[in-house]
């Protein structure tokens, strides 16, 4: 498969940081060390809950202050792979505060949006350096199986461009 | 973190998409043209079932029908599949500023690490 088949349903992102695998997996993991970079330009991030364990859930909140007064965004989901300084699976799903997943719909977006994405961090340790992969990738709403829809499509993408003489 | 994609359509191929059937309608038809009663054949599908999956199909526009004859062969079309490779990208720069600011985070404790350590 070329470059391009894999990222036809996900974003994938590599840097190096000048900085021990360890530590970057407490970038990840540790509350106190993700709210200092997380949120976007101009947001914060108040509240970093993590039960950092396969099956454990984390809840994320930002917040922006707008000219419309404080906008809260609140982002819940469940961790699916913890190797320690090495791979780090999650969902993500908007929310409330509560940890109740907000229906793409209630979000004013169209059925069918993605209402679940994964995130998954890959850490290599290059001797006092690593070297981060991050891959993001959409699950449609109502697919149970969010990595077989990626391979399939991947797949599918795949022969496609195999046979378009285009 | 506005998303600047025509939502609509792309939730569209979301759906069509969420489907097993139609992802093995897609597949065969990535093989080639084949109308309904071909497609139904191998998927244990009945004529109706498979009608309806295609119109889904269309309304997303990954597949085409010809109107040829009585034949009605369809075919896929790719197009919406690059869509969401662009929707996945959307947040590439959402991502980009946040390891930078992830690496002046790093930078800021190391320095603080060896401050700390001369004060020992």
């Amino acid at each position: 498969m070329t470059e391009r088949d894999v990222s036809q349903d996900a974003l994938v992102i590599e840097r190096s940081f000048d900085a021990p695998a360890d530590l970057i997996w407490q970038m990840w993991t540790e509350p106190e060390h993700f709210k200092a970079w997380y949120g976007p330009d101009g947001a914060t991030v108040p509240v970093a809950k993590m039960e950092v364990r396969p099956g454990g859930s984390r809840l994320v909140c930002l917040e922006m202050d707008t000219p419309g007064g404080l906008v809260q965004m609140w982002f819940t989901g469940e961790y699916r792979e913890v190797a320690e300084n090495q791979r780090l699976v999650y969902t993500e799903s908007m929310s409330d505060k509560n940890g109740n997943v907000l229906s793409p719909s209630e979000m004013g977006m169209p059925h069918g949006h993605p209402a679940t994405t994964k995130v998954i961090v890959e850490l290599e340790d290059l001797g006092g350096r690593t070297k981060m992969v991050l891959t993001h990738t959409g699950i449609p709403a109502d697919s149970a199986g969010a990595a077989g829809w990626a391979m399939a499509l991947n797949k599918l993408a795949a022969h496609v461009e195999a046979r378009s003489v285009r | 973190m506005t998303l600047m994609i025509d939502e609509d359509r792309l939730s569209e191929t979301f759906a069509a998409l969420a489907s097993p059937a139609r992802r093995a309608i897609l597949a065969r038809l990535a093989e080639g043209e084949a109308n309904v009663n071909e497609l139904a054949g191998p998927f244990d599908l009945t004529l109706p079932a498979i009608s309806k999956h295609l119109k889904v199909l269309e309304r997303a526009g990954l597949v085409i029908r010809s109107q040829r004859a009585q034949y009605r062969p369809c075919t896929l079309d790719p197009a919406p599949l690059e869509e969401i490779s662009a929707w996945a990208e959307q947040y590439r720069p959402v991502w980009e500023a946040r390891f930078d600011r992830m690496d002046s985070y790093l930078t800021r404790l190391r320095s603080q690490r060896k401050a700390d350590e001369h004060d020992d």
